[in-house]
């Protein structure tokens, strides 16, 4: 029993072990089925050396060794492989040479008994082949083949993909490249005995410590940092070596000088000191480990708790759109990230859309929408937990789930490499999507906290933002309300009043025109005849007047009087009968076509008939002087004035009825007017009063509920569109 | 001669309604409200009525209500402003030619108006 025995056992135990855990957990199969052999291939040398260790015969030792030599020969070759499926290697005929070689080696190894060489008793333990006793040429081939050239050139390969991957993968890679590392050590040093130089194989042990680091960056998906692996490591052995070796010490080095200080009770000195040294261990641990990382990440120490204090002072912003720019500018100034991307939850689509970006590229084009019924929301709704995406492609790759494959386009489209969500009272309420850092490292857990509180906190101010909005908007709404009722009530006594002064007006016009159409005949001179016509026509111009100003009135009345015939079911195609009758003064029958195209699926509307008959007189007619003037300025030949009215209705509240005319369209200058009252643009001779939108806005909005929104491109034709509710 | 009676609170709507039927030798009778219009209709027996809906003190449709309580089935064409629906189908209910809006054109009311009359006589 000495320490070649201890760490060859441990080396069998942890690979079997960890062999088999892993192929049994069996993610990624054709890895993991590698990786069992990788691991028997370990074990074998881990038994063998643990019988080698034991055995007091040469002819034993002989036995072991033979034994012990496969396992050396197939470690390396099923690292190889091992790698080659990592870095997903298309090229299998190397591998195949090196497999026909390898079983040629193994045959050699049994048949062949100077392959092994000479064995010799070393460091008064074990017995260990000698190479200079033999001197086999094969032996070195074998030796430089596989221990030097394949392992080198495994290894190129490893470190090359390293500086090629980013984020989880990278941080994966340096795992496998360090795990490399301290197997190599482990097993290269073990060679030197072999070859004459006489150092015992204390780095056995590595070989063990290697299968576990590798199992560590398999298994896991956040691994740690490896620097802070290291660091916690090392610090962790440091300090317990200092705890448990200075009672060691105690109790063995000094145990005479302790004796003859304390006497009798000697071992009262490394038993408290141990005690103490044993308490005080974790703290002490946590304090070097603290100050080390401090000193390790600095960077990133800054920029989490420029985050934190930033998180708190966002509940000050009212204002939804700043507030949600800052979030963005925040998270991509501090961590330096390529863009970052925040989406809310939108009540009436159910979907998460767009709020704000900011990337370091000019030209960055972020999706608009993410679904609501999207695999990624769905995942978060149901987690809970930011999404690495690098994560979710390794799993998909290991399990080949399709939800996760699915999830993992969503997030390629996305350009997400994390996706952090926040929650209001379980509901998700926001998505912040985060790009790469630009420096290419990966997300840490640290990172990941401090964003999902980040996160946390813009949520709440976010939804503060929403309430104030929300307050502002129905506190502007009552406001509104109560004007509107004043203006209700007045506008009946003034618009009377008004009214009144235009009717006595027009009296007084009409009945002067009267009286000059009468005398014009008689006898007077040419000077007055003169002065006649121009009153005559100055009286024309009152009476036009007159009647304009009456229409305004009527016009505006319109809106300040709720419908008292209340509401009924309302069959669309009565009501554009009605709506075309109603046009036929102005409008010469033939002079536009009206085409209907929706079925008779179509349920009635809920609706007042002569307010709705109201608004669709006035889409016709404002379609009809549209198609008008694009007749009149575009002189297109053989033109044809076509209205086309549709509806749809697809379960739900509302029907979707579309007016649609070939006129003029509207400007996108006008665009944003065409509610406002008073605002026309229909040429002189036609002009309107300004007040046909504004009237059906109120008809259609605030009368019944609906909705009214145009779409339209100068010179091609306008679409208006309206939602009226559905009777079912 | 046919007699014309014109009811409205507006004194120039009275003067030149008065005027322009004149000069078609229509005898045109004013009144300024309920009680006069009333008397008016009462005493001459005026073959139409162009009565307006809204006056200060009275509105046109209780003057109609309250002659036709009284038995006459005089023609009556209401003037309306801005008044709402029902207020119309309520004269409508209680017999009338129809209505004219204010503001009117002159032209069209001389044509309702005289083809009344010349229907009379």
């Amino acid at each position: 029993m000495n320490y070649f025995t201890i760490s060859s056992l441990l080396i069998f135990i942890t690979s079997v072990v960890i062999g088999l855990v892993i192929f049994i957990k069996g993610k990624n199969r054709s890895l993991s089925r590698v990786w069992l052999l990788f691991c028997l291939a370990v074990a074998i040398w881990g038994i063998g050396g643990y019988n080698i260790s034991i055995c007091s015969s040469k002819v034993k030792a002989i036995h072991w060794w033979r034994i012990s030599t496969c396992g050396i020969i197939l470690i390396p070759v099923f690292y190889y492989h091992f790698v080659n499926i990592l870095i997903e290697s298309k090229n299998k005929n190397f591998l195949r040479f090196v497999y026909i070689l390898t079983s040629l080696f193994i045959g050699i190894c049994f048949l062949k008994e100077d392959f092994i060489g000479e064995l010799r008793f070393v460091f008064d333990q074990f017995y260990w082949p000698y190479w200079w006793g033999r001197k086999s040429v094969l032996f070195l081939f074998f030796f430089l083949f596989y221990y030097g050239f394949l392992l080198l050139f495994t290894f190129y390969k490893l470190t090359y993909l390293y500086f090629s991957s980013s984020g989880f993968k990278r941080n994966q890679f340096k795992y496998f490249i360090i795990g490399s590392l301290v197997g190599w050590i482990g097993g290269e040093s073990n060679f030197l005995p072999t070859f004459g130089l006489n150092f015992y194989p204390v780095f056995n042990i590595f070989i063990a410590i290697y299968t576990g680091i590798f199992a560590y960056a398999i298994v896991k998906y956040r691994l740690m940092d490896i620097t802070v692996a290291i660091t916690r490591t090392s610090i962790f052995i440091a300090v317990y070596s200092l705890v448990l070796g200075i009672p060691f010490f105690l109790a063995f080095g000094w145990q005479e000088s302790l004796q003859r200080v304390i006497g009798d009770k000697w071992w009262l000195a490394p038993l408290i000191t141990s005690t103490v040294l044993a308490t005080a261990g974790p703290f002490i641990y946590l304090y070097i480990q603290r100050r080390a990382e401090n000193a390790l990440f600095q960077e990133q120490k800054r920029y989490q708790s420029t985050l934190r204090q930033a998180s708190i002072g966002m509940g000050r912003i009212k204002d939804l759109n700043r507030l949600v720019n800052l979030i963005v500018h925040i998270v991509t100034r501090t961590v330096r990230l390529e863009h970052s991307i925040i989406y809310l939850y939108d009540k009436n689509s159910g979907d998460f859309s767009y709020a704000a970006s900011r990337s370091r590229q000019v030209r960055f084009h972020p999706q608009q929408v993410i679904n609501g019924k999207s695999f990624l929301v769905k995942y978060l709704s149901q987690w809970h937990n930011p999404i690495l995406y690098d994560e979710i492609k390794q799993r998909t790759q290991d399990y080949g789930d399709r939800t996760l494959a699915h999830l993992e386009q969503e997030l390629h489209d996305l350009e997400a490499s994390l996706v952090i969500p926040s929650f209001i009272e379980d509901k998700l309420q926001s998505l912040i999507v985060l790009g790469e850092k630009v420096s290419r490292k990966p997300f840490t857990n640290d990172d990941l906290d401090v964003f999902t509180i980040l996160a946390n906190q813009s949520a709440l101010a976010i939804e503060n933002a929403l309430f104030y909005d929300d307050m502002k908007q129905t506190h502007e709404q009552l406001f509104k309300a109560e004007k509107m009722a004043t203006i209700g009530t007045m506008a009946d006594g003034l618009s009377h009043q008004i009214n009144n002064r235009l009717h006595a007006l027009g009296f007084i016009a009409g009945d002067v025109l009267d009286t000059i159409s009468l005398k014009r005949d008689l006898p007077m001179s040419e000077e007055l005849r003169e002065v006649f016509v121009d009153v005559e026509h100055a009286l024309t111009r009152i009476q036009d007047n007159v009647t304009k100003g009456g229409e305004i009135v009527r016009g505006l009345l319109k809106y300040t009087r709720k419908g008292e015939e209340g509401f009924t079911a309302v069959e669309l195609d009565k009501l554009i009968d009605a709506a075309i009758e109603m046009t036929q003064f102005k409008i010469k029958a033939g002079a536009m076509t009206v085409i209907r195209e929706y079925g008779n699926e179509i349920p009635k509307i809920k609706g007042n008939f002569t307010q709705l008959q109201e608004v669709f007189f006035n889409l016709i007619d404002n379609a009809f002087d549209a198609m008008a003037q694009r007749r009149a300025e575009l002189q297109e030949e053989g033109f044809k004035s076509i209205i086309k009215v549709n509806a749809k209705y697809e379960g739900g509240k509302f029907i979707d009825i579309t007016v649609t005319d070939n006129g003029i369209g509207i400007k996108d200058d006008d665009k944003n007017k065409l509610f406002t009252p008073f605002f026309t643009t229909k040429v002189s001779s036609k002009k309107g009063t300004g007040l046909g939108l504004y009237v059906i806005r109120k008809l259609i909005e605030e009368n019944h509920g609906g909705k009214v929104y145009y779409v339209s491109k100068y010179g091609e034709g306008t679409v208006a569109h309206i939602k009226l509710e559905a009777i079912t | 001669m046919s007699k014309l009676l014109v009811v409205d609170d507006e004194i120039d709507i009275r003067e030149f309604a008065k005027n322009f039927f004149k000069k078609r030798g229509i005898d045109v009778f004013t009144a300024s409200g309920g009680e006069e219009a009333f008397e008016i209709a009462t005493n001459e027996a005026p073959d139409l009525i162009l009565m307006d809906v809204r006056m200060e003190d009275i509105t046109g449709v209780d003057v109609l209500k309250k002659l036709r309580d009284n038995g006459s089935d005089v023609k009556v064409i209401m003037v309306t402003g801005v008044e709402d629906d029902s207020t119309i189908r309520e004269a409508e209910s209680l017999g009338i030619l129809g209505y004219v809006h204010k503001p009117l054109v002159l032209d069209e009311l001389q044509k309702i108006v005289l083809k009344e009359l010349e229907n009379l006589s």
